[in-house]
């Protein structure tokens, strides 16, 4: 009915329109539940039902902000000391003399130009480009040893955030909307939070709700950019406003009691409902003036550097939208690349010196406050905090420059936050940080831990897609238990 | 070498109940060698390795440990692959080190296999006496997954010519339609009967929809509800059918299963301006009735059936109309993988489109689910491998002559002119101050522009034919990886099929699009059974919403299993006997009693039958998001109808290395074009459009989901489009009902909903306009579920 055939437990379930709606959430009709199109049915005798905030196992978080550095940050000049850069400076990397990369030849080892200082009680050498940040890795776990299937930073970064290099699949906050659905229904489930300076590479693929159903779509805003058409149109009083919605709700409710059991008929009746209660909160969630001037102190939110002030309102943003509840929030640090590499993101391949001076200080201090936030406040024991980059970068210098090229090969991402043992590195790239060398991990397995701590296993969150069960982590995903507290 | 195939249990799962939901799991083939069974002499017979041995590395040992597979690095699939690994010492099992990875030690769970339940005591013990007579491994024994499917599955038989039923209690006006008869047959035996025909109201309604994308007009739905005429609905299928508005609609539906999108994706995703005439090709051809099976043969090799005719040429723009990687890659190994992820794109999109069979699951290993192998994947692989995306020179005969002669006419003159300028020039004294030098100047530099001002031969993005790529010899890529390549493989039809078309494979020295068409022409086959099913059921799929079977491009095992197999393979005879002509198969299911009964819901049927598959009732369905602001436009009157060229856009864009596209605020006048004349782009998001689930077309989508997300509620109340159009169409009522409010408000049902409103509504409405405006009704009626759904 109404297009989506496989529907029969959700609508027997639901039975009548109105009694249906005093009975679960709103937004729970709207859902796409075992038996919706694409969906696969659970297993006869098992409890788990997808968007019903029901987990496979006890959860250890119910939320994550996903921190997203676009452009490769490098792993070598932020997370991973690697002493033997110095002390090789300038010869040839041990067998790949000749290497050619995504931009081509490279030329001799180039040590990072910031030293690295022990920072926390575990001691963990971080770069001096994060003095901020450096103080939070008593809680932090490295992963030293990713690695990614491509070097391209389109499809690195929908890798990263969807499990696939290819466009068109779900991203992971999109799986997440889907598997547990909303915990506010006046708010969406899977915000996307992109840079002042505008899109990652790859643009919207990398919140995309793919092939899921449009209500996983992430919301895009920021703090420059509202929600689109949240705002009752200029030109619309709050009189007509009211007198419309009543007379929209009174034709919509005669249509659907004209046609009983045709239970799609009341969910665009509580759309409308939803709609309105969104309305109301999402402008109090996005008011940043709410918050005290010591908190925009601590952000940085009035920094003179624009871009920094610019990031630092998002985290304000982030803050506040994890606080009422949103599932996931996707907040990037940078944007695409542009006609000059390493300006608008990470992607230092000429000047690494002047491009991180100028990236490092964005991200430090108002990350670093927004972790201090979400301790202070006690979210840390149900956020669960990634710090993630599409792939690392080259050990050596690109010939001719003072830049580095990609390297998908070995790179660093970190977990932070409920159910994260803090302190540790997980994995280790190779003495020059070329490639990883011992427990190499992918964005598979960082999925498989992340769905493991939001209470669901990887492979039986799946949704059928043109021939198979699609997964976030594809057929892969190897729990990395070694993070775990 | 495989000559023979030793099933284990459970071979080619029966049709089931169609409507119960796919178990999972998974099973194995061993696909092995006839055999010689060893003796020894006087003993026990040794063990057979084929039958005991074999079945157990099938079934828990192969998934991950064959060649290619990347998570198992040793492979247990033939015994020279057993020899190389030394995992077992011939004759020695308590040395043999496999032994210890699946014997577990106290208790502990055995190393292997890693995932499943580890193997039985007995298994082991079968193992070890395997090992202790010397771990005899035939040669031609391969070990091999097994797909769930194998050649007896449903949709790889040839087509049935099933005889309709007659079933008993039937009534008359149902059984003149096989596809009533059909329809009704299954119904009853679930004990549910059919829906009364609908009223002409509400059939005029659902069938102007259906074959157009529109709303029908007040007058025309008057004419028809009074139309004395028994062939009156008769009449009016054939009228729609005959509108150019029938192309633009179903032309949308193609293509969304062909993934068409005008901007290359990935991380450039630049817009791509010379794919329209394809859409153009698209809509024409349905228009004009083209037979579908030369359709599809265009589709693949166009440029190779009708060189010098664009109109023939642009269907081969299929193959390029999907997403491509173009960043420049200076790595070689992955430059190799982006190109071998661009062939996989096109041939994943043949398979799906036109034989339901999702053969891109066979790229790294051989298809788990369908009897689809590497082999058959790589095969395709050299089909297309003369293929890249780009844009060529798209002219007739004709139009290159022509241009040809206009330059050869001009650059004669200029060399005229040239000569006479060069004598002047010579001869003339210095201090000559006669005009002739500077006039032959003048008329040189005027020949000049006119050869610069001839226009180019049109382009247009067909890709382009790379004669060096299509050279062989092809191999299939291990694990799908351009680095590690295994046996060779030919440009070849689909083994699974062998029984039922003739099969072809062509040298790796063929022309490239002699692969092509070859490929088409087996596709199209008559005696190809999953083409005229698949193209069967899509179009059941459109009228009814879902299809016989639900998942329009698999007909594979993940598929769904078709409610109706007999009717399926009916309908997919019938697109023989029409010559693969659409119209007449639009006819056939639209004049059905089955089509034509009402939408309304019944408790007692929906008990049984809730999502209306076996249609007791015509399923009820959401407006899609074109149609949606087609509808705006057309009720408004403000849709411009035009048609064909290049496409509107809802966003503007930024474009440096890398576009990017932000949606429009407001949409003027020059957007108010049908929604199929939008030039979509990948990776994008449009407001009103995405909001009402038009797919991204980074994949094919052979079926859309309807869904009732807040977010249409925001954008439906609030974008400017809306307002525009409630203004447009208060205008419109002004001008057409005058100023008396009550015939406003009629007229506004009459152009929304096809009917006078009740005295309630009446009432209700009048109070909006009277407190506000008329362009507030507009507003509220745009967002009524009335409108937005079509019984």
């Amino acid at each position: 009915m109404w297009n989506e055939p496989r529907e029969q437990t959700r609508r027997r379930f639901l039975g009548d329109v109105r009694t249906g709606l005093a009975g679960i959430g709103l937004l729970h009709l709207l859902g796409d539940g075992p038996g919706a199109a694409g969906a696969t049915a659970p297993a006869a005798g098992d409890a788990w039902q997808p968007g019903r905030g029901v987990t496979h196992h006890p959860p250890r978080a119910r939320r994550v902000l996903q921190i997203f550095c676009p452009g490769a940050a490098s792993h070598l000049d932020l997370w991973d000391y690697k002493p033997a850069l110095e002390r090789f400076q300038g010869q040839p990397l041990p067998g790949e003399e000749h290497f050619v990369s995504f931009q081509g030849k490279n030329g001799n080892l180039m040590p990072s130009p910031w030293p690295f200082a022990p920072a926390g009680q575990c001691g963990k050498p971080i770069s001096s480009l994060l003095p901020h940040l450096a103080r939070h890795v008593d809680e932090i776990a490295f992963l030293h040893a990713m690695v990614s299937k491509t070097n391209t930073h389109g499809p690195g970064c929908i890798f990263l955030n969807t499990g696939h290099v290819t466009e068109g699949f779900p991203s992971a906050g999109a799986w997440l909307s889907y598997a547990l659905g909303s915990e506010n229904e006046n708010l969406p489930a899977f915000v996307a939070i992109p840079d002042v300076r505008g899109e990652p590479p790859n643009g919207k693929a990398n919140w995309s709700n793919g092939f899921l159903p449009a209500r996983h779509q992430a919301i895009m805003l920021s703090a420059q950019q509202p929600i689109r058409n949240l705002a009752r149109p200029a030109g619309v009083g709050p009189e007509e406003e009211t007198a419309s919605r009543g007379l929209l709700v009174r034709l919509n409710r005669a249509f659907a009691d004209r046609h009983p059991g045709d239970s799609d008929l009341a969910a665009r009746v509580a759309a409308y409902e939803l709609a309105a209660r969104m309305q109301l909160a999402a402008p109090e969630a996005l008011d940043l003036s709410r918050e005290s001037a010591a908190m925009h102190q601590h952000y940085g939110t009035e920094d003179g550097s624009e871009l920094k002030a610019a990031y630092a309102r998002n985290c304000l943003l982030a803050r506040r939208l994890l606080e009422r509840g949103v599932r996931y929030v996707n907040l990037y640090c940078a944007s695409r690349a542009s006609g000059v590499d390493g300006l608008l993101n990470w992607d230092a391949h000429k000047t690494l010196k002047a491009d991180y001076e100028r990236h490092g200080p964005i991200l430090d201090q108002p990350t670093a406050a927004l972790l201090s936030d979400l301790k202070q406040r006690g979210m840390l024991d149900d956020t669960l905090v990634l710090w993630t980059t599409e792939f690392g970068r080259m050990p050596t210098h690109q010939a001719g420059t003072t830049g580095r090229d990609h390297n998908p090969d070995g790179f660093t991402c970190w977990l932070m936050g409920a159910g994260i043992k803090g302190g540790i590195s997980h994995g280790a790239t190779d003495e020059f940080g070329r490639r990883a060398a011992l427990e190499p991990t992918t964005v598979w397995d960082l999925y498989a831990t992340v769905l493991h701590l939001l209470g669901l296993e990887h492979e039986r969150l799946t949704w059928y897609h043109n021939g198979l069960n699609r997964r976030l982590t594809d057929v892969h995903g190897r729990l990395i238990r070694e993070v775990l507290a | 070498m495989n000559v023979g195939h030793v099933h284990s249990a459970g071979v080619g799962r029966p049709g089931g109940d169609p409507l119960a939901l796919l178990a999972g799991g998974l099973s194995l083939l061993l696909a092995v060698a006839a055999h010689p069974v060893r003796l020894s002499a006087g003993a026990e017979p040794a063990l057979d390795f084929a039958a005991a041995v074999a079945p157990i590395f099938g079934r828990h040992c192969v998934r991950c440990h064959s060649p290619g597979q990347p998570k198992g690095d040793i492979s247990l699939a033939t015994g020279a692959d057993l020899a190389a690994n030394q995992y077992v010492v011939p004759g020695d099992p308590d040395s043999s080190y496999l032994v210890e990875l699946i014997a577990g030690d106290d208790g502990r769970r055995p190393e292997m296999p890693k995932e499943g339940a580890p193997l039985s005591a007995e298994q082991v013990a079968t193992i070890r006496r395997w090992i202790a007579e010397g771990a005899p491994w035939p040669a031609e024994v391969v070990v091999r997954e097994r797909s769930q499917a194998d050649a007896s599955w449903w949709s790889l038989q040839p087509l049935a010519r099933p005889e309709p039923p007659t079933p008993a209690g039937i009534a008359e006006d149902w059984l003149a339609s096989p596809i009533d008869r059909f329809i009704f047959a299954r119904l009853d035996e679930q004990g549910l009967r059919p829906n009364p025909p609908a009223d002409r109201r509400t059939l005029i309604r659902r069938a102007t929809f259906d074959l157009t994308g529109l709303p029908p007009t007040p007058d025309e739905v008057a004419a028809f509800v009074a139309d004395p005429d028994p062939r009156a609905y008769e009449r009016l299928v054939d009228r729609l059918l005959e509108s150019p508005h029938y192309g633009q609609r179903w032309g949308r539906h193609w293509l969304d299963v062909v993934r068409f999108g005008e901007s290359n994706g990935f991380e450039r995703n630049v817009l791509i301006h010379d794919l329209w005439p394809f859409r153009d090709y698209v809509i024409r051809s349905l228009n004009e009735d083209k037979p579908f099976d030369q359709f599809v043969r265009e589709h693949l090799a166009g440029d190779v059936l009708g060189p010098n005719q664009p109109e023939v040429e642009i269907g081969s723009a299929f193959l390029a109309a999907g997403p491509y990687d173009n960043v420049g890659n200076q790595d070689a190994v992955q430059a190799a993988q982006i190109r071998a992820d661009a062939m996989d794109e096109m041939i994943r999109a043949t398979g799906e489109a036109f034989l339901g069979l999702t053969i891109g699951c066979a790229r790294c290993h051989d298809h788990k689910f369908d009897p689809l192998s590497q082999r058959d994947y790589y095969g395709w692989y050299a089909t297309f491998a003369g293929v890249r995306h780009g844009s060529r020179e798209l002219a007739s005969a004709e139009q290159r002559a022509d241009r040809a002669a206009r330059l050869a006419e001009l650059q004669q003159r200029r060399a005229a002119l040239q000569q006479q300028h060069d004598a002047v020039a010579q001869a003339a004294q210095p201090g000559d101050a006669s005009g002739e030098l500077a006039k032959l100047k003048e008329q040189l530099a005027e020949v000049q522009r006119e050869i610069a001002a001839v226009p180019p031969l049109p382009t247009a993005w067909v890709g382009t034919r790379v004669a060096g790529e299509a050279r062989g010899p092809f191999h299939l890529f291990l694990g799908g990886s351009p680095q590690r390549k295994g046996d060779e493989v030919w440009p070849a039809s689909l083994a699974v099929l062998d029984r039922c078309v003739p099969p072809y494979r062509l040298e790796a020295a063929s022309a490239e699009g002699d692969r092509r068409r070859a490929l088409a022409e087996w596709i199209t086959h008559p005696d190809n059974p999953l083409a005229p099913r698949v193209l069967a059921n899509r179009l059941w799929h459109y009228h009814f919403g879902t299809g016989i079977v639900d998942t329009p491009s698999d007909f594979g095992y993940m598929g769904g299993r078709p409610t109706h197999p007999e009717l399926l393979d009916w309908l997919a005879g019938q697109v023989h006997v029409q010559g693969w002509r659409l119209k007449p198969l639009h006819r056939l299911i639209m004049s059905s009693q089955t089509y034509r009964q009402s939408s309304g819901n019944r408790a007692d049927a929906a008990a049984v039958d809730s999502a209306a598959r076996l249609l007791w009732r015509f399923p009820p369905r959401r407006l899609s998001a074109e149609e949606i602001r087609d509808t705006l436009l057309s009720v408004a009157g403000k849709l411009d109808a035009r048609m064909g060229g290049p496409g509107f856009r809802l966003y503007r864009h930024t474009q440096d290395n890398v576009c990017t596209y932000v949606p429009l605020d407001e949409h003027g006048p020059e957007t108010y074009r049908r929604a199929v004349y939008h030039q979509n782009v990948r990776a994008s998001v449009v407001d009103l459009m995405s909001d009402f689930d038009q797919p991204d077309c980074a994949f094919a989508t052979p079926r859309r989901a309807a869904t009732t997300p807040p977010l249409q509620a925001l954008t439906m109340l609030n974008h400017r489009f809306t307002l525009d159009m409630a203004r447009a169409l208060a205008e419109r009522l002004e001008r057409e009902a005058g100023e008396d409010v009550p015939r406003q408000i009629g007229r506004a049902f009459e152009l929304c909903y096809g009917r006078s409103p009740t005295e309630g509504e009446w009432a209700a409405c009048r109070e909006l306009v009277a407190a506000h405006s008329l362009a507030a009704l507009g507003r509220v009626l745009f967002n009524t579920s009335e409108l937005l759904y079509v019984e």
